[in-house]
């Protein structure tokens, strides 16, 4: 009986996901269909598309499906389900832009893992996002630049006459040459990481060639034929720069098909790192779990709740016969309570802090 | 006409049986030379990833190493929201991804013996990976090269079964398993009291 009825309601149902056979489906056209939209606004109504890039916006779309397959693919796991469910709750906390820009922009905790990779890795990220800032919009036509009067640039962004600024003025000399710059900066960048991973021994020990080497040579495969263009058009006329730019195309194309896959997919993804954040502070602020054994608190009740639930739908429980469960035990209580059940004394009923664990003599 | 069948040359790796891990808790000194070795391994950047703990510390001087047993259905990578914990095709349990780990701390959560450590500073977790530049070549991990009393050996599976067959206690709970543990792991660990009566040159 009950049967009958959730399939009644599930046909009757008249939610726009009923249109579509499948998330990805639905995220693909939403997508498309926002970019068309952005694209109609940005070009004037498709009177000023640039047809000299088309097959960045071909590379563009096959690069929106393959991050929807892997994004998709990966929030359906439990724990990935958990923490975007619940950071996108938490999005209007009072901390969120400070932990963005320190997670997202100013790269702080990189910073503490040594200042040669920060530096590397803020030359290589903003020269990335300063070329995808730059590159995308000219792509789509969202910003293009129209010269009324002689000598005065109009930069157009969405359709709207931004700012007109001289032709041999500061901005335009900042505007023409932002993409040289961002190459200059993602190979000086690339060149530091490609140095360390070839003389740091820690590095070379775990490093394999297709996932940490291929990301680095693409970027520099990208940022050289990008200021070959430059190169040619400033000291030789011109000349093979037809090639040029479509081997430099190419590099771009290739790139964006593959980043969804490999090392590179972090960048996309980071942002959950602001959600973990969020959701970390905000739970540990209402009520904090505490240890079944010693009593401190050591994670938020709602984390300890969330992964037992995440590992019970792996099929993993670990609910004790002493009435806990190993989620519910601080760390070095879990420890010791290990300890006891190698040796069947109850270590971890003596409160003695455990002693000399940092090899510090 | 004949044909001649090749067989195909057996490499040095294939030829050479893959080690495990083995751990005799009964041995433990408490020297902590295997924290101190834990720190020197590549990508460790000096700081250890394993525990020796007194077992009742207000009355002996009973100690036992504790390190990452290396599940085979691991719970802090079925934790990971960003699938920063991989498993190598050894067996070992990676330490989190420098790029992918999110800093959630999930894992430290999940892991029914509490390994996974947390840096707060560098947002990042890092656990035992058996000294993974090691032990895929079949090198001994630190810890294991280090122990003065072999109680952390780096054996062969028929190294493994030798040990077993010496040690039949007649219950085959010579090794821990369940309910010593939460479920299959890499590491075989021997429990303190089975070896008795054996004698042991250290």
């Amino acid at each position: 009986m009950e049967d009958v009825k959730v399939s009644q309601t599930v046909r009757n149902q008249q939610s726009i996901d009923r249109a579509f056979a499948s998330h990805y489906g639905k995220s693909m056209f939403l997508a498309i269909i926002g970019l068309l939209i952005l694209t109609f606004i940005g070009t004037r109504m498709f009177t000023h598309v640039d047809l000299n890039l088309y097959g960045y916006i071909v590379g563009t779309i096959v690069f929106i499906g393959g991050f929807f397959y892997r994004f998709i693919s990966w929030g359906e796991r439990p724990p990935t389900k958990v923490i975007i469910k619940k950071g996108i709750k938490l999005l209007l906390r009072k901390n969120t832009p400070k932990t963005s820009v320190e997670q997202l922009a100013t790269y702080r905790f990189i910073w503490n893992r040594g200042i040669y990779r920060w530096t590397q890795h803020i030359l290589i990220g903003w020269g990335c996002v300063l070329a995808i800032l730059v590159t995308f919009p000219l792509v789509f036509s969202w910003m293009y630049f129209t010269m009324q009067e002689n000598g005065m640039y109009t930069i157009v962004l969405f359709g709207m006459d931004l700012m007109v600024v001289p032709a041999d003025g500061f901005i335009a000399f900042m505007s023409y040459n932002a993409l040289n710059i961002s190459a200059i900066m993602v190979i000086i960048g690339v060149c530091m990481a490609l140095y360390r991973r070839l003389r740091n021994l820690q590095a070379r020990a775990e490093q394999q060639v297709i996932y940490d080497f291929l990301p680095l040579y693409l970027l520099l495969f990208i940022s050289i034929t990008g200021l070959t263009l430059t190169v040619l058009n400033l000291f030789f006329e011109g000349k093979g720069q037809y090639v040029m730019s479509l081997i430099h195309q190419f590099s771009v194309i290739v790139t964006l098909i593959y980043m969804p896959f490999g090392k590179l997919a972090h960048i996309p993804f980071r942002p959950l790192s602001v959600f973990a954040r969020n959701y970390r502070e905000h739970y540990g602020e209402k009520s904090m779990q505490a240890c079944k054994v010693c009593g401190t608190g050591f994670v938020s009740t709602e984390q300890s709740q969330d992964v037992i639930n995440v590992l019970g739908e792996n099929n993993l429980t670990f609910d004790m016969k002493e009435g806990f469960n190993l989620a519910e035990l601080c760390l070095p209580c879990r420890r010791k309570y290990r300890i006891s059940r190698f040796s069947g004394f109850p270590t971890h009923e003596v409160s003695v802090k455990e002693a000399n664990q940092n090899a510090k003599g | 006409m004949t044909f001649t069948i090749r067989e195909p040359k057996q490499t040095e790796t294939e030829t050479e049986e893959r080690r495990r891990l083995y751990m005799e808790l009964e041995n433990c000194i408490g020297c902590r030379s295997c924290l101190a070795a834990c720190t020197q391994c590549g990508g460790h950047e000096q700081k250890n990833r394993n525990y020796v703990y007194d077992v009742n510390p207000l009355v002996n001087r009973e100690t036992m190493p504790l390190m990452c047993l290396h599940c085979v259905d691991p719970a802090c990578a079925r934790s990971c929201p960003a699938q920063a914990i991989q498993i190598h095709e050894t067996g070992a349990v990676l330490s989190a991804l420098v790029e992918k780990c999110i800093g959630c701390q999930n894992c430290t959560i999940a892991c029914p013996y509490g390994i996974p450590k947390f840096d707060e500073e560098e947002n990042l977790m890092y656990k035992c990976d058996l000294c993974i530049d090691r032990t895929k070549d079949n090198i001994p991990p630190m810890c294991a090269s280090v122990c003065p009393t072999n109680t952390l050996q780096w054996l062969t599976e028929s190294e493994i079964e030798v040990k077993q067959s010496k040690n039949d206690v007649g219950n085959d709970k010579w090794v821990t398993s369940m309910p010593y543990l939460e479920g299959e792991t890499n590491v075989t660990v021997n429990l303190p009291g089975i070896l008795q009566g054996t004698v042991k040159l250290f």
